[in-house]
């Protein structure tokens, strides 16, 4: 039997050479010996071939054979156009600046150095002064086709499947979301991308929607999760009073235009959001002995609610 | 799935036309820029000479080695690298725009121009759509940046050492030290900065919006040995603390670097995290409340206890203003 890496590589000369689609039984001939006799195990080989050059990026056509001896057979040939990377023309300088940025962000995936080195460049092995971590999930490459080509995607999302009209990606505070029509809500919603459950992704074909015109996945939601409100309650704002060492570290991520007073031993007094009560209790909990919420009398006593539960549960516990 | 065979093809159709447009390169040098051993390389080359289509058998790839070095005859297949990827092309242009976030990126500089021009390849592969450039609305990456981070990615090149207050979640209390930046991170929504710390004499990472300020001190430290990079995170020597998670707290298998995650029946989650001290984890607990149990260490339920008492004092009067 012949190496496999051979026959992949004959295949793929074959249909990048011929002039016309090829059926199987062709393709066969013409790699004389290398596929099996038997009708059922070469197109098996074949299928298993024709999915490996498929899955490192090589773009086979396939159409049905009109007249001749094969007609109504299936054709397959590779358009040698859409096979080979276009020349680019990068000059040193932008090529250098792109092998700096492969560099300097970690994706977690070799997937950057592979495009440098057929972009012609060699990655840069050393470290560089300043660079970023981009989290890597398998399906963002597949999100980024769906965006751009219009296809409408389905997954799993945390055991539910959802059926959303993809619009755009954004990575925001470490993590990447997609933004989209959501067609069983029929509204915009926003989903983690590392939430989308394995394996699970499929995508219609394309066309399949129109993005709202000027549409930018930063406006798609607050980028402060205390804002992004699941309760009914309005627009409720704390009033908390953060002791050093915490309160320049809380002026920095809140903004200096939250505080609403100074005192003289280092202490600041802010108005954040609380419109998401949960999301509100855990920020200033974490805090700890730092923080004490001064108004309203509700969120006050919530607090306290929920320091009183977590006392008793160390009481039970001894 | 990859397998072996599929990986030498991808690796071949890269490196075929890259040794086309030099003629001859020795083996060693394409086993340094593959990544590959010699033999492996050898083994490719001696296969993908044997390769051929009648009429041409064993012509197809006219490549040979010669005294350790390879070379090539008439190229005729094979003369253009494959198309990039998907994969390829998302990962060059997240790569791309989230470099023109880092300091001292320029907007009309040559990682600007370079995109733009790569914006064809990735048209091709449907990354993006039929205006390359002016993409922004489907892609954005944000690494939005505390003004120090600059300050400190500037200080890297010389060495420059810096006072800086820092407060330590771990130990929940701020010291004053004298640092030496030698790298500056994004990673997870936080900046980063690595620097030779005095007050341990060693090489340490500190967050840096937990940086109350930063003062030049008008001294240098040494060059460092090599360049640094990023640390890894946590190392085993760590203690760890395992939690179960109800549904409203499973955002701490995603916030926090975990060892293990371990779905129950009752959809509830078993996780193992690596934890920096009993203090931190005592604020974990009283922020997840009802919703996590945790499991061991088997005193974290009263330390959690007893610095919710503390908090708990505050409260008893009227509010302090």
């Amino acid at each position: 039997m012949v190496d496999r890496l051979e026959r992949l590589t004959n295949l793929l000369a074959l249909l990048l050479e011929t002039p016309r689609p090829l059926t199987l039984v062709e393709i066969a001939g013409d790699l004389d010996g290398q596929y099996p006799a038997d009708e059922r195990n070469r197109r098996a080989a074949f299928e298993r071939d024709k999915a490996a050059l498929r899955s490192i990026g090589v773009p086979i056509d396939t159409s049905t054979v009109v007249g001749g001896p094969t007609a109504g057979s299936t054709g397959y040939r590779i358009d040698r156009a859409a096979y080979e990377l276009a020349d680019l023309d990068l000059s040193p300088e932008e090529m250098r600046a792109v092998q700096l940025a492969v560099a300097a962000v970690h994706t977690g995936s070799s997937a950057g150095d592979e495009a440098i080195r057929k972009l012609g460049g060699s990655p840069i092995g050393a470290p560089v002064a300043v660079s970023a971590v981009v989290p890597d999930r398998a399906e963002l490459p597949d999100l980024r086709v769906a965006i751009a080509q219009r296809s409408t995607i389905e997954f799993s999302y945390r055991g539910d499947m959802r059926r959303v009209d993809p619009w755009g990606l954004l990575l925001r505070g470490g993590f990447w979301y997609v933004v989209g029509f959501d067609h069983d809500r029929q509204a915009k919603r926003t989903f983690r991308v590392d939430r989308i459950d394995d394996g699970a992704l499929t995508l219609s074909d394309p066309g399949a929607f129109v993005r709202p015109e000027s549409f930018d996945p930063r406006d798609a939601f607050p980028s402060d999760p205390k804002l992004i409100g699941h309760v009914a309650e309005d627009d409720v704002d704390a009033l908390v009073r953060i002791d050093p060492p915490r309160a320049s570290g809380v002026v920095a991520e809140v903004g200096d235009d939250r505080v609403v007073e100074r005192t003289a031993v280092g202490a600041v007094i802010v108005r954040v959001p609380a419109a998401n009560r949960d999301a509100f209790l855990s920020w200033v909990l974490g805090l700890a002995q730092h923080a004490e919420v001064l108004a309203p009398a509700g969120l006050r006593s919530a607090v306290v609610d929920a320091l009183d539960a977590v006392i008793a549960r160390g009481e039970e516990a001894s | 799935m990859t397998t072996k065979a599929e990986a030498r093809l991808r690796r071949l159709l890269v490196m075929l036309p890259w040794l086309m447009e030099r003629g001859e390169v020795p083996l060693e040098d394409v086993a340094a820029r593959f990544d590959a051993s010699i033999t492996e390389i050898e083994h490719d080359i001696e296969l993908v000479a044997m390769c051929g289509l009648p009429p041409f058998v064993d012509e197809m790839v006219d490549v040979f080695i010669d005294d350790g070095v390879v070379a090539i005859g008439v190229p005729r297949l094979f003369t253009r690298p494959l198309r990039l990827t998907a994969p390829e092309g998302f990962t060059l242009l997240a790569a791309g725009r989230a470099a023109m976030q880092l300091p001292g990126a320029d907007p009309s500089g040559p990682l600007a121009a370079g995109l733009e021009k790569i914006g064809d390849a990735l048209y091709d592969i449907g990354i993006i759509e039929d205006t390359p450039g002016d993409d922004t609305a489907g892609l954005a990456l944000e690494l939005d940046r505390p003004e120090t981070v600059d300050v400190f990615a500037a200080a890297v090149a010389g060495g420059d050492e810096f006072e800086i207050v820092y407060y330590s979640p771990a130990s929940d209390t701020t010291t004053t030290r004298r640092v030496v930046p030698r790298h500056v991170f994004a990673d997870g929504g936080h900046w980063y900065v690595v620097a030779d710390d005095d007050r341990s004499g060693a090489r340490r990472t500190f967050r840096i919006d937990r940086i109350d300020s930063a003062r030049p001190t008008g001294h240098r430290g040494p060059a460092p040995d090599a360049p640094v990079d990023r640390p890894a995170f946590f190392d085993d020597d760590v203690p760890r603390a395992t939690l179960r998670l109800r549904p409203a707290a499973r955002w701490v298998s995603e916030h926090y670097a975990v060892d293990s995650v371990e779905v129950r029946r009752d959809g509830s989650l078993d996780v193992v995290l690596p934890m920096s001290s009993e203090r931190w984890l005592s604020r974990l607990l009283l922020r997840l409340g009802d919703d996590a149990e945790c499991l061991s260490p088997p005193g974290a339920v009263a330390g959690a206890a007893a610095l919710a008492a503390t908090i708990r004092a505050r409260y008893d009067g009227a509010p302090a203003g």
